[in-house]
């Protein structure tokens, strides 16, 4: 239980996240607050959608690399945003909405929590805050009166309004995201946008619009609707989850391969893994698309797998040792190794040229990734930094400035600067 | 020859009832709003079908015509199931096309006379009386799924040849018909949405989450490709240290996998089994290529550095997610029934039985190639040795499926590979069975020296 308290309340880990959480708390207390005062209307519907909200939390799983998604709870929570008439006589307010949506999640996470479980309370606090704002523009936008009266008019009316609150919700929702994502990993805020509006497109839109699909299910035929729709809803979600976890799979896969140049003794242990986290934190310095992200991590991992195929290890796996044509030639031995699988064309190339000098590559040769270049930094602030070799930070970071322009690509060279400035240590 | 009457009987059978109740359909059929827009994008489906593929279009099918029992009726939903039948896979022979076509007009029909005697409402009722509305369409969809899984069951027992009715049903039937039943509910909803007043764009509402899970689904399958191919080009590059060797280990997954479907292994189990057989010798990595390429007899340091390649592999994956029984295969592939194998030297049933299964099919394949030192071997007489070592190395009752495997369907065994030469004393095969201590195996299977 400790355990899954610590990972999902690491207070100094989480920076802004600590804002979200207060936010999210605050509003969670004055909304339950006001509810009581005021009362429930329509304990029957508020109980089913908590209870969906509960379960959707409780069955959350882990999609992208580090984010937790409950598609269940967010269209459960959604709905119950946007309930009208005719079944639903007294439609919950704003208050009553984000009450039931709160303790609904508290009671979710909680089972998580003793079980030890992954969870993360500024996750389910982004809900909270995203709910509240599509209940808030609902409300604005549609009446408590307004109906689904089985006119065409009322119903594109109802429909353009639940739109609208889904749409604001993703919106602030990727304000977010993307705000947490520029603080975490110092990406350039709008190229983080930009991905989790990508993000908001797909898994969003299906959320929101399983939301709408409840909510105008239940208002037209009551509480028949929430199983209705949780059934569809949860084919969705078995989807995603093996999707998520054939991915993870495939994603290990890729890291334990690349591992086989330690095993071989081509490479110090740890050293594919070193590369790649410089290379990723190089990549969000410069805002790379989250699928050149994924094919970054996975050339610096297997650049050098390519010396598989050469006779003898050299000692200590310091590649920087070796002559720069032998390096090449390991190079394009990896990328063809790596073309073979027919899965990671991309990867293959930005192996192809991570050795070129960036005067004979990238200057000339508009066709070569800016993905070669960070492999080649990285790679080369690896051998002289990474363990054993040891060499400071500032010192390498010298050196390397040295080769700018000739030997490294000054954007890159330039990112490096930042990151290393920003602390980055192995 | 009888068969072949009898299915083309079946054939003009079901054509003829099909065209029967198409009549009676269009005769009761109410042209309306829902059945024209549900009509075309079943028709823009049809369209699209190879882009989108088989299971994609099943599920199409029933959402539309489930929605337009409820909103138009039983005639309305069959005429537009016949419409879904209107453009099928080109490769297919006619009469194939014929059947199918008729099928689902069938299939369609059948659903609707459940849905129709068992009162499902139509039109605005569905929105008075939902639970009828639920438990009669989900009795329609059973229905449609029972008589989908019968016909093709006839089909599949007058056509020789893979798939079997029975396996059929074990692996395509029964594993989608809850996913099926499911998207039944979706039509429901898209009825439910149509009458709210949404009218066609209810469409939309219904289509996008269908149209993400279709996209994880997708994305699923080709994240498992993308593995499968990963894990084969990894496998090439460690096999590059041997030209013998080359091609081995995918062989080895290919026979896992046909003696694990002789074995009916459960489909997780059955693909965990063929990754084990492709992965078994990853470990070979760690060990030096001096020594893999080593000319002559090996020492006992030598080779004790091959035998450490099974701990070497399951250190490799041991990150990956596998089920638990790959990494024990790989580390137990060279232990031996009697427990003259290694690393831990267990015997009998105590060996996993992944691992039993990879050893026999491991030894099988060395013997079947060519070595610098050996020509192959022909596939009875290895299937010969492997039966002389029942109890000594290998799971007797393994080794008798394994023969009547490969007995029926034959075995591709290596191509391509440089022919023996016999004035160069060179490597030595670790799995080599026909050798003394200084190569695998030591035993009876240590053949004509």
């Amino acid at each position: 239980m400790a355990n899954g308290l610590t990972e999902g309340l690491e207070l100094r880990r989480m920076g802004s996240g600590v804002v979200i959480l207060t936010a999210g708390a605050a509003l969670s207390l004055v909304a339950i607050i006001m509810t009581a005062r005021v009362g429930m209307s329509e304990w029957s519907y508020a109980v089913i959608f908590g209870a969906l909200i509960a379960i959707g939390e409780m069955v959350q799983f882990r999609v992208d690399r580090s984010r937790n998604r409950a598609p269940i709870a967010t269209s459960a929570a959604l709905g119950y945003a946007m309930l009208r008439g005719p079944s639903v006589a007294v439609p919950p307010d704003v208050a009553q909405i984000v009450a039931v949506t709160a303790v609904a999640t508290a009671a979710g996470i909680l089972p998580r929590a003793i079980a030890g479980l992954w969870w993360d309370a500024v996750v389910s606090c982004r809900r909270g805050v995203s709910v509240a704002c599509a209940a808030a523009v609902f409300g604005v936008l549609a009446p408590r009166d307004l109906a689904w009266t089985g006119r065409w008019q009322d119903a594109l009316w109802l429909a353009g309004a639940m739109m609208a609150a889904v749409l604001s919700a993703g919106s602030v929702d990727a304000l977010i995201g993307a705000g947490q994502a520029t603080e975490r990993y110092n990406r350039p805020f709008p190229a983080a946008l930009r991905d989790e509006l990508v993000v908001m497109g797909r898994i969003g839109l299906a959320m929101g619009i399983s939301g709408i699909l409840l909510a105008a299910g239940t208002s037209l035929l009551g509480l028949w609707a929430p199983p209705l729709v949780v059934v569809p809803l949860l084919l969705t979600q078995f989807a995603f989850r093996r999707f998520a976890s054939a991915q993870r799979t495939y994603r290990t896969t890729v890291r334990s391969m690349a591992r086989s140049t330690e095993i071989a003794g081509f490479s110090s242990p740890g050293q594919n893994a070193r590369t790649a986290q410089l290379a990723v934190a190089l990549g969000h310095d410069l805002g790379l698309t989250p699928s050149r992200m994924e094919a970054l991590e996975y050339a610096a991992l297997l650049s050098g797998v390519g010396q598989l195929a050469l006779a003898d290890p050299s000692p200590g796996g310091a590649s920087l040792l070796r002559t720069r044509q032998e390096r090449q030639r390991a190079a394009e031995i990896g990328a063809s190794v790596i073309e073979r699988s027919g899965a990671l064309d991309h990867v293959a190339e930005i192996v192809r040229h991570s050795n070129d000098t960036y005067r004979q590559g990238l200057a000339k040769n508009l066709d070569i990734p800016l993905e070669s270049g960070i492999v080649n930094v990285a790679l080369a602030y690896e051998q002289l930094v990474g363990e054993g070799t040891g060499q400071s930070p500032d010192k390498a970071m010298e050196s390397i400035g040295l080769g700018i322009g000739a030997e490294y690509d000054p954007v890159v060279v330039e990112s490096l600067r930042r990151v290393i400035g920003r602390g980055f240590r192995f | 020859m009888n068969r072949r009457v009898l299915l083309q009987l079946v054939v003009v059978l079901t054509t003829t009832l099909a065209v029967v109740i198409l009549g009676f359909a269009a005769a009761h059929a109410r042209i309306d709003a829902p059945t024209v827009c549900l009509g075309l994008l079943m028709l823009a489906g049809t369209v699209l079908r190879p882009r989108v593929g088989q299971v994609y279009r099943t599920s199409l099918d029933y959402v539309l015509v489930i929605a337009l029992y409820l909103l138009s009726g039983v005639g309305s939903a069959v005429l537009v199931g016949a419409v879904g039948a209107l453009s099928q896979d080109r490769r297919h022979p006619l009469v194939k096309k014929v059947f199918n076509g008729a099928q689902s007009v069938i299939c369609a029909a059948a659903g609707g006379m459940v849905f129709h005697y068992t009162g499902g409402p139509i039109g605005d009722q569905v929105l008075l009386h939902p639970w009828d509305a639920i438990w009669t369409t989900t009795a329609a969809n059973a229905t449609w799924l029972v008589v989908n899984a019968l016909l093709l069951c006839v089909v599949l027992s007058l056509e020789p040849g893979d798939p079997t009715p029975a396996v059929f049903l074990r692996k395509v039937a029964l594993p989608t018909s809850p996913s099926l039943l499911g998207y039944g509910l979706l039509g429901l909803l898209l009825a439910v949405a149509w009458l709210s007043g949404l009218g066609f764009l209810s469409i939309l509402l219904i289509f996008i989450p269908l149209y993400v899970s279709r996209w994880a689904l997708s994305q699923y399958e080709a994240e498992r490709r993308a593995q499968a191919a990963t894990m084969r080009a990894f496998i090439q590059v460690i096999e590059t240290k041997d030209l013998y060797t080359r091609g081995h280990s995918e062989r080895v997954s290919e026979g896992v996998g046909m003696l694990g479907r002789q074995l009916g292994l459960t489909v997780d189990r059955q693909s965990a089994l063929e990754h084990a057989g492709l992965l078994h010798d990853v470990g070979k990595v760690g060990v030096p290529t001096s020594i893999i390429q080593k000319s002559g007899r090996l020492d006992d340091s030598e080779m004790d550095a091959i035998r450490l390649h099974p701990a070497r592999g399951v250190e490799l994956i041991g990150n990956i997610p596998f089920l638990e029984e790959v990494k024990s295969a790989v580390l137990h592939h060279h232990e031996k029934y009697d427990g003259s194998g290694y690393p831990a030297g267990l015997s009998g049933e105590n060996i996993p039985y992944f691992a039993r299964i990879i050893g026999i099919v491991d030894a099988f394949d060395c013997l079947t190639s060519t070595r610098s030192y050996r020509p192959a071997r022909g596939v009875e007489e290895t299937l010969a040795i492997l039966i002389q070592d029942r109890y000594t190395h290998f799971d007797p009752g393994l080794v008798d499926a394994f023969v009547d495997v490969i007995r029926r369907h034959g075995w591709k065994a290596a191509a391509d590979q440089p022919a023996p030469d016999g004035s160069v004393a060179a490597a030595i095969d670790h799995d080599d069975l026909s050798l003394g201590s200084g190569g695998g195996a030591t035993g009876s299977a240590a053949g004509p020296d």
